[in-house]
């Protein structure tokens, strides 16, 4: 399940709190990434904010080379196109029917600001939480086991599917189909490739379903935890802040609608 | 068909070297067992052989045909391979065009590909249930449609990995005289197989592995009986061998006949002293 | 103890029985062998014991199947779960509960029987001992070999404590090395536990060292439940489609042969084909 995480080992700074708690530093950082008015709040949030909560955890290193992996693509585009597309006064560059203006631009940097900030904050969610815990957490607090169980389960697919193609691929090609074809050709090795993958694994979810009975998953009654998640009153406090937090920001970006 | 695996050493991306400086021959129409305990390397060397793996150093030989210079999809025309999970492969409606997808992708007619695989289906015993979906077959059987699947194919080299895991007496016995037919037939043989009395029964010739080194390669008979071989490549030795030696039998028997003949003969010699 | 009486099962849409009229008490603390060829029932009855069916994969039934005061039709899966484990071939489908670690692993069950810390504690150190596999208990269940993942499944199984241990060819998908391992941790259990075992197995020269009894089903009807040594070296085995070790085989050829052999009862395991040919 490691390969299929983001997660990484560590014991400082965000590594300590429950993750009930990261989940609402995320949220809050998302809302506030969608209702900041202007850029610079966007910036001001990212650098006093997010980079501050990467090194207190120790993981300014990772965050920056995720964020520049995931996040720069979209910044980029995202900047172009509405530079392109949103109307304004200042032109900075003419290609053909095409302008760029500056307000465009402006425009363009702030969607991208904003996606910078609530994406940074899922990641850093991402690289100090272990799926396990935060679902444990999410149980904890009346989320059905089931659901955190396949959301937990579908971390594991993804390689597991991978690994399976490849076998597949090497079992297919050793029965002469060739892949070394034209693009137009391809859809035909879809059948031989995606089939196996498919009925094969619903072949294993009868298993893994039995197993999972076997482990009395289905039980009724109270279940209990190996792992004993700490929370503290500060925390608790800084979550129901938090909570406050997010809804005066909807509800003060939801009246500046209205009064204009 | 010759096989020559020549100087070949192989690591795979996690660090482990899963074959050191190996080289080994086997003649055409050989049936030539490999043995030896998950790790070995014996599936990563029979890979090399159609091009699933590309050494890192060395030169493999599909007769006259160098693998490096082919793809796998090529060299499926002269090396059959049998995969051990039917479930990475089938994926046809029904068994009958499930045995049909390699003959048609080999670009047989129409007419050889019928006829190929009717013999197919007849061989491992599916005749019956030909228009039925593989996935509607106990998986025993569905590990018998892959034969066929592979029989189908008219290979000259075929690769049997783990064929009678999972099947009963029955089934083992099925597989064996296919094995049988196959190598009278001509056909280069390649077998790699835990199951030791299954090894002793059908194989001509033994080739052990440990740790990506070749231990020992011989008559079965022989290599079967070298214990300390064996032991180090953490296999244990067929039942009749066992038998045969903790009696102190002169000779290593590999089937019942071969054994109970062996036996009247050194008890009439003791009988004499 | 595990009693059968009259029990007939149908797979949903079949006509004809997976099992037919079954009768069997198994009692406490038994290491009981079944033995057949594919198709005869066995996982059918393995299932059956561990109440998957009729709660899995409902069909129809006569019959009963009770483990102690239990009857199995009328308990819930969940509940039997506790009482009755199973243990099936592909050990990496029962790496089920999308935990980072072995120890975490084998808690799963644990946790859904809603035991406190400390006991969990306790048992998962008992079954990493009793199972031979402490070294693996920080590891992750996916980086383990076949044979490992197996032991883990094993282990998180007995964790749960269960008065019946069902085991459906465990070792069918593995290296002989791996088998022996299996086999040493299941040899562990019957010295120290009470614990019934139904083991369905095909590597009969393993079979004799371990069980009481054997049951060789064929066609859905038990048609063979005696000690080892008869149901192993019975002909009928032969025509049943099961077979016989190799032992067996060449005692019953040598003594077709007309040589001059002692002993009546064909061997069935090393030792006593040793004895049989002196």
């Amino acid at each position: 399940m490691q390969r299929s995480t983001l997660f990484i080992q560590g014991d400082r700074g965000l590594y300590r709190l429950h993750p009930l708690s990261k989940l609402a530093i995320t949220g809050f950082l998302l809302v506030a990434a969608g209702t900041a008015p202007n850029l610079s709040l966007l910036l001001l949030g990212y650098l006093l904010l997010l980079l501050p909560l990467a090194v207190w955890s120790g993981l300014l290193h990772p965050f920056l080379k995720s964020s520049l992996l995931v996040i720069t693509p979209f910044v980029i585009s995202l900047a172009v196109i509405q530079g392109f597309f949103t109307p304004g006064q200042i032109i900075l560059l003419q290609l053909g029917p095409f302008t760029f203006t500056l307000e465009g631009l402006l425009s363009g940097l702030t969607v991208a600001g904003r996606i910078l900030l609530a994406l940074g904050g899922t990641l850093l969610l991402m690289l100090s939480t272990r799926p396990d815990h935060l679902m444990l957490s999410l149980t904890q607090h009346g989320l059905p086991s089931s659901l955190a169980y396949i959301v937990l389960t579908s971390l594991q697919i993804f390689p597991r599917f991978q690994d399976r193609a490849r076998v597949i691929m090497d079992a297919q090609q050793a029965r002469g189909l060739e892949m070394r074809v034209n693009p137009l050709k391809r859809m035909r090795l879809l059948v031989p490739l995606m089939g196996p993958l498919i009925l094969g694994s619903i072949v294993d979810v009868e298993e893994r379903a039995m197993a999972l009975e076997a482990r009395a998953f289905s039980r009724s009654g109270p279940k209990s935890s190996l792992i004993v998640l700490r929370d503290s009153f500060p925390q608790r406090a800084l979550r129901g802040l938090l909570l406050l937090g997010m809804l005066s920001l909807i509800a003060w970006r939801i009246w500046a609608v209205f009064s204009l | 068909m010759r096989l020559r695996w020549e100087n070949i050493s192989f690591t795979y991306p996690t660090g482990v070297r899963a074959l050191d400086d190996v080289d080994l021959t086997i003649a055409s129409g050989e049936l030539v067992a490999i043995v030896g305990e998950n790790g070995a390397g014996k599936t990563t060397l029979v890979k090399l052989l159609n091009g699933l793996l590309r050494p890192d150093q060395g030169e493999v030989w599909v007769g006259d045909w160098n693998a490096a210079e082919h793809s796998t999809a090529e060299l499926a025309a002269r090396v059959g391979f049998l995969f051990q999970n039917p479930d990475e492969q089938l994926f046809e409606r029904t068994v009958r065009r499930e045995v049909a997808f390699g003959p048609r992708n080999l670009g047989m007619t129409e007419k050889k590909i019928r006829s190929q695989v009717n013999a197919a289906l007849k061989a491992v015993g599916l005749d019956a249930q030909a228009e039925r979906h593989p996935y509607d077959l106990p998986v025993s059987d569905r590990k018998m449609l892959t034969l066929a699947a592979c029989l189908a194919m008219d290979d000259p080299v075929l690769v049997l990995d783990e064929p009678s895991i999972g099947q009963d007496a029955a089934g083992r016995a099925r597989i064996g005289r296919i094995l049988r037919d196959l190598h009278t037939m001509g056909r280069t043989l390649l077998l790699i197989t835990h199951d030791l009395d299954f090894c002793a029964e059908y194989a001509q010739r033994v080739v052990v592995m440990a740790d990506g080194h070749i231990l020992a390669d011989g008559p079965a008979a022989q290599v079967l009986a070298q214990n300390e071989v064996l032991e180090r490549a953490a296999i244990i030795p067929p039942q009749l061998v066992r038998l045969a030696q903790g009696l102190g039998l002169p000779s290593m028997p590999l089937n019942v006949r071969d054994f109970v003949r062996v036996y009247s003969a050194w008890r009439r010699k003791k009988k004499k002293h | 103890m595990i009693t059968v009486k009259g029990f007939s099962y149908w797979y949903p849409g079949e006509e004809e029985p997976a099992l037919e009229k079954i009768d069997l008490t198994i009692p406490q603390g038994q290491f009981c062998g079944v033995v057949g060829a594919n198709g005869a029932g066995k996982s059918t009855l393995c299932s059956a014991l561990s109440g998957f069916v009729p709660h899995f994969f409902h069909g129809e039934f006569e019959g009963e199947v009770r483990i102690d005061k239990h009857m199995v039709a009328q308990t819930p899966l969940g509940e039997l779960a506790g009482e009755v484990g199973l243990v099936f071939q592909n050990p990496f489908n029962q790496i089920g509960g999308a935990r980072f670690t072995v120890r975490e692993e084998i808690a799963f069950g644990l946790e859904n029987l809603g035991l406190s810390k400390k006991e969990m504690e306790t048992r998962i150190a008992e079954v990493l001992d009793l199972v031979g596999i402490e070294e693996l208990a920080d590891r992750s269940p996916f980086a383990l070999s076949g044979g490992q993942q197996q032991r883990v499944a094993l282990a998180s199984i007995l964790a749960m404590q269960p008065k019946v241990l069902v085991l459906d060819e465990p070792t069918a998908q593995l290296d002989p090395r791996s088998t022996e391992d299996v086999f040493s941790a299941l040899r562990g259990l019957v010295q120290r536990a009470e614990t019934t075992v139904v083991m369905v197995e095909h590597k009969l020269e393993w079979l004799a060292d371990f069980v009481d009894r054997v049951i060789a089903l064929d066609r859905g009807r038990i048609e063979l439940d005696d000690s080892p040594t008869k149901v192993l070296s019975s002909p009928r085995m032969v025509k049943m489609g099961i077979g016989r070790t190799q032992y067996t085989e060449t005692a019953a050829a040598a003594k077709r042969g007309k040589l001059k052999l002692r002993p009546k009862i064909l061997p069935v395991t090393l030792d006593q084909a040793r004895t049989f040919f002196r």
